[in-house]
């Protein structure tokens, strides 16, 4: 790890130097709609600064909505040509992302990379670097220190940002982050200690707690009530930094076409419905049950980490207003 | 708030209803959709004019009908959508209690749909002035420009269909978009596909949607995706009069034909 300082007001040039450089440079856009969307940007005034929170979370800038795994052509002696080309893929830096998100990044990488590598995700994933930035501000759907995180951890990022004042507290963790600093903007940093200009987000409930009792939280009462509200949407899951599922289907013709990977989503009905039409998640009470089981207790047990990071995303967005952690508490309860 | 309360109890003691689908306060200060199971729980129920939801849309849900007997607290949104899905029989196998709270903070439960129906026409809402501008904005541009603002729009929908799942007119066991033999509507959330759907889905609603405008206000992506079919019950009303949601034994345009026509291609 090192520790630098940048001065607020050449964050800008450091911003537009990335740009320069030929890097795609993904960063929270503030749209009509009022909410904030992480797209491509040309330059720092683009960006938004004043936000709690991406609508979305980056994770489509590794695992696209929409990723073609190849396309075919019939030829002229009746075999098929088959494309899958991946050199362009462009580097890309994701410019803001919280530091939950980044968090998610190492969570999205032992999903993909762990057993039987997914080179899609490989090369995406190589060829992007993580500038995250603190938060100083969380609403009250942010549970982050929930689920042994917090608002300036610099989990999964290539470099943290931390504003503080006229300057930025800059931790750079990775060989990656230290080769995109351009080191005229930066000195040596003086400063002792981020914390005061953190966010202070609440403890919703406590991770050990929970680690113990969500072991027979599959047999809870609660599930039917808890998710009684649940429409069967997939807004939490595409909105969610660490929702992988997907869905492969193939678009055209005998002629030509091409295999996509799309995101899926666990509310959906169809999501476990077998071809016999026999549905072993045949209603929405299972449907809720296995994303947060999935999230608290399976990842746990396949990965060794709690796939929640407590971004708050699901409860903002969902239709319905469920939460997340009040239904884990409901679950969990004693 | 505690007349609301003192009705659903009252509810709930004489067996009229054993679940209440109404309002609570969540953590996060917004009033919310909660589900009332047992007496206990009442004390949670609140009605606010910030109460935005369509609860009936609950009222399609398996979990929710095995309560058998449901009261609903209402919006004039919901009452529409009372109105309208009455009209289409769906409701033949649950027994509800409708409920709502007038301007002066009364609280009407109503004894059947008749009164439901009295009154939503009593009380019919007007196009909201915010969509009227922009659906009056939409037609101030060019053909060009408007199929470019709704290609835009819709290139950014990521199909978590939580516009369909929101709308209490979208009670298909089975949806066009999840046929796949054949498939119909490409799924993959790219824009043809998403323009295929969106339009699908708007045809079906034409004349039977309630102007909720459910689906705009949880579009996750802010694609204000109701338009669609508010400019079509306009056009409804001005070419044939008809109000969704509007009369218990209304037709809605889409689904009638009349042997009198003005229209001779459809003889």
């Amino acid at each position: 790890m090192e520790i630098k300082t940048i001065t607020s007001a050449n964050i800008p040039v450091f911003f537009n130097n990335l740009v320069k450089s030929g890097k795609v440079v993904v960063a929270p856009v503030l749209k009509k709609s009022g909410k904030v969307f992480f797209e491509s940007v040309q330059s720092y005034d683009q960006v938004s600064t004043d936000y709690i929170q991406t609508a979305f979370s980056a994770k489509s800038v590794v695992f696209p909505e929409v990723e073609e795994l190849f396309s075919y052509t019939k030829k002229e002696d009746g075999d098929f040509e088959f494309r899958n080309d991946m050199s362009n893929v462009p580097e890309t830096v994701i410019w803001g992302l919280r530091p939950c998100d980044s968090s998610a990044f190492n969570y999205l990488t032992d999903f993909f990379l762990k057993e039987n590598p997914d080179t899609y995700f490989k090369l995406r994933k190589e060829r992007t670097t993580l500038i995250s930035v603190s938060c100083a501000k969380a609403d009250a759907a942010c549970f982050c220190t929930s689920v042994g995180l917090n608002p300036g951890n610099v989990t999964g990022s290539d470099i943290l940002l931390t504003a503080m004042g006229d300057s930025y507290y800059v931790e750079i963790s990775t060989e990656k982050g230290k080769s995109v600093i351009d080191t005229a903007l930066f000195t040596d940093s003086t400063e002792k200690s981020k914390e005061e200009f953190l966010a202070k987000v609440e403890t919703k409930f406590s991770m050990d707690e929970i680690r113990e009792r969500i072991q027979t939280a599959y047999d809870s009462a609660e599930w039917k009530h808890e998710s009684m509200g649940c429409l069967g949407c997939g807004a939490c899951a595409f909105s969610c930094p660490t929702c992988t599922c997907f869905d492969i289907q193939d678009e055209g013709s005998q002629e030509s076409g091409k295999r996509l990977r799309c995101w899926d989503a666990c509310g959906f009905g169809q999501f476990t419905r077998h071809a016999s039409g026999h549905n072993p998640k045949s209603n929405q009470t299972a449907r809720r049950r296995q994303r947060l089981m999935h999230k608290f207790k399976y990842s746990v047990e396949n990965f060794g980490i709690v796939s929640c990071v407590g971004c708050g995303r699901c409860i903002r967005v969902c239709p319905a207003h469920l939460n997340i952690f009040e239904n884990i508490l409901n679950v969990t309860k004693a | 708030m505690k007349l609301l309360q003192n009705k659903v109890a009252e509810l709930f003691e004489n067996g009229t209803i054993n679940l209440m689908i109404g309002f609570k306060e969540a953590l996060t200060k917004q009033p919310v959709p909660c589900f009332i199971e047992k007496a206990s729980e009442i004390e949670q129920l609140i009605y606010t004019k910030d109460c935005k939801n369509n609860l009936s849309v609950y009222l399609h849900k398996p979990e929710v009908k095995q309560a058998g007997k449901i009261g609903i607290l209402a919006n004039i949104a919901t009452l529409r959508a009372l109105v309208q899905l009455t009209s289409e029989n769906q409701f033949w196998d649950i027994e509800k209690t409708v409920l709502t709270v007038n301007d002066k903070e009364e609280v009407i439960v109503f004894s059947d749909m008749e009164e439901v129906e009295a009154y939503v026409q009593a009380n019919f809402p007007e196009f909201s002035e915010e969509d009227l501008k922009l659906l009056d904005y939409l037609e101030s541009l060019s053909r060009e420009d408007r199929w470019k603002y709704w290609t835009e729009q819709f290139s950014a929908c990521i199909k978590c269909y939580a516009c369909r799942a929101v709308c209490p007119m979208c009670y298909c066991p089975q949806c066009t978009v999840e046929c796949n033999q054949p498939q119909w509507i490409k799924t993959s959330a790219q824009t043809t596909g998403n323009l295929e759907w969106h339009i699908m889905r708007a045809m079906h609603l034409a004349g039977r949607c309630i102007n909720c405008g459910e689906c705009g206000r949880i579009c996750p992506v802010g694609i204000p995706v109701h338009l669609l079919t508010v400019k079509m019950n306009q056009d409804l009303f001005k070419e044939f009069g008809t109000k969704s949601g509007f009369a218990l034994k209304g037709d809605y345009a889409l689904n009638s034909f009349k042997p009198d026509d003005k229209e001779g291609f459809i003889k």
